[in-house]
């Protein structure tokens, strides 16, 4: 009897072990949902500025000559971008910028526009409000692909996990290309981001950190920090027309006054 | 007898703190999250009673005009992004239910709010402004600030989306969550004489389903653009 007793008492134990280490992993989850916003917290003023003052990546020499081949190619004339700047363009006459080509990769951290975010129990959906791939985080404990068998993306594939009050992303399977800061990235490039919200739920701070020993010298770190959208806001609609030749133009400049 | 006593009270604990959140659970609201996706028998359409001023010019301006929505890869809007041949990402928050879509067209975002923010300064969107309630184990969705120049505008059963049209949908789950029922109910007194409803069913798809970026559409495509105007074979 006091066996049988015993082996109840050790069965329940258990029972209330795992149930006991469910409720923490449900506990601490933070409250991300909402729209945000990207902001300039060091007042570098302009969007390029955003990053002029993280720590720069220290690459290996292949990827380094991996940077130097991507800056090469994005140095070929396309559109304007490699116009004389000593000739601009007269009054009336557009600076084109893009092809007009309504589709766009995309990326693993917000810009300029809004993104938005939405926690379910088996998924983080990050959407942004002009074109790009969405954010697909699973969090119901699926593993990675394997990346033979994996079309590399934008985003990549990411799971991820709740942490200390973060939620913790995992992601790989970017297509390779430049990263934030001076950085570089393949398929097999490893990005960890970690989603802290303050105490106040108006400040939403992402790390970034990449780690790939055939790029990186050491892990690649940055924060990149956004402000909560106002209560009552929502998601605008980025609205793109490839048919409209204004599509693919910034300024156009205006008569100058005499 | 007291290691006894405290193994009922460890039992109590456990089990009645676990039939506890259960019966929470089962009070709290359906959850519609998953992957859902369209079969080949999953659409009830009637044909839609469409107003007097609908003529045949009309629907045939209108289809010009998706036809060429469709043609320069514009973003579909409703109701045509709900009608899409991959699976669609439905994920139901606190605040909000996004649904995303691979296929070109902006996520949908239906707000659990009261009211519609004020549509004097609300630009106007392919899926216009989405609030959402439970009714029972129904999300009722209600949907106003259309823009009935932009997207793919034409409704199934007939009819075309405006700028006034007003969507009314209820999501329900069906078959233990296997499947989910969605009925659009569309009012626009310009283009239907009576509310246009159909329903479509959506299956649920597998638990491990990996989402797919986008089909790519490119507008610069010439031999898809000659295809879409049959100017070619």
């Amino acid at each position: 009897m006091t066996t049988a007793l015993r082996a109840i008492g050790v069965l329940l134990l258990v029972v209330a072990t795992t149930v006991a280490a469910q409720q923490q992993s449900a506990a601490p989850m933070p409250d991300l949902e909402g729209g945000w916003v990207r902001i300039d917290v060091d007042g570098s003023g302009s969007f390029n500025g955003l990053a002029a003052k993280f720590l720069r990546a220290v690459l290996t020499p292949t990827a380094q000559a991996a940077v130097a081949e991507q800056a090469k190619r994005a140095a070929q004339p396309r559109f304007d971008f490699a116009r004389d700047a000593s000739k601009p363009k007269g009054a009336g006459e557009g600076y084109v910028v893009t092809d007009g080509n309504c589709t766009l990769p995309g990326g693993v951290e917000p810009n300029s526009a809004a993104f938005h975010l939405v926690q379910s129990r088996e998924q983080v959906l990050i959407v942004r409000e002009n074109p790009g791939l969405p954010r697909t985080i699973y969090i119901d404990g699926r593993a990675h692909p394997d990346l033979s068998r994996w079309a590399p993306t934008a985003v990549g594939h990411s799971t991820g996990r709740f942490e200390a009050g973060a939620l913790v992303v995992e992601t790989i399977g970017l297509t390779a290309g430049n990263v934030t800061a001076g950085g570089w990235r393949t398929p097999e490039t490893r990005l960890t981001e970690r989603y802290r919200v303050s105490s106040d739920g108006q400040r939403l701070t992402i790390t970034y950190t990449w780690q790939d020993a055939k790029v990186y010298v050491k892990p690649h770190t940055y924060e990149i920090v956004s402000e909560r959208t106002p209560p009552g806001s929502w998601a605008f609609e980025s609205w793109c027309d490839s048919s409209d030749p204004n599509q693919r133009l910034s300024i156009v400049p205006p008569p100058q006054g005499k | 007898m007291r290691f006894a006593t405290l193994i009922v009270i460890a039992a109590m604990a456990v089990f009645g703190g676990a039939a506890a959140r259960g019966a929470v659970a089962a009070q709290s609201s359906p959850d519609i999250s998953g992957f859902w996706e369209l079969s080949f028998d999953s659409r009830r359409v009637p044909a839609a009673s469409l107003a007097p001023g609908v003529t045949p010019t009309l629907l045939a301006k209108q289809a010009a005009h998706d036809a060429h929505a469709i043609r320069w890869c514009n973003f579909l809007g409703l109701p045509a992004a709900m009608d899409s041949t991959r699976p669609i990402n439905i994920r139901q928050g606190r605040r909000e239910m996004v649904i995303n879509f691979e296929t070109v067209a902006t996520p949908r975002h239906l707000y659990f709010r009261a009211s519609h923010p004020n549509m004097e300064i609300f630009d106007p969107t392919t899926n216009g402004d989405s609030i959402a309630r439970w009714d029972g184990d129904t999300l009722v969705v209600d949907t106003i600030g259309f823009d009935g120049a932009k997207g793919v505008t034409m409704i199934p059963g007939g009819g075309y989306r405006t700028s006034d049209s007003h969507l009314v949908e209820r999501f329900r789950l069906l078959n233990q969550g296997a499947v989910l029922s969605l009925t659009f109910t569309w009012e626009d007194a310009k283009v239907f004489r009576m509310p246009h409803t159909y329903e479509f069913r959506y299956v649920r798809a597998p638990r491990m389903y990996e989402a797919q970026p986008p089909l790519a559409c490119n507008p610069f495509d010439e031999q898809r653009a000659a295809f879409l105007s049959g100017d070619r074979p």
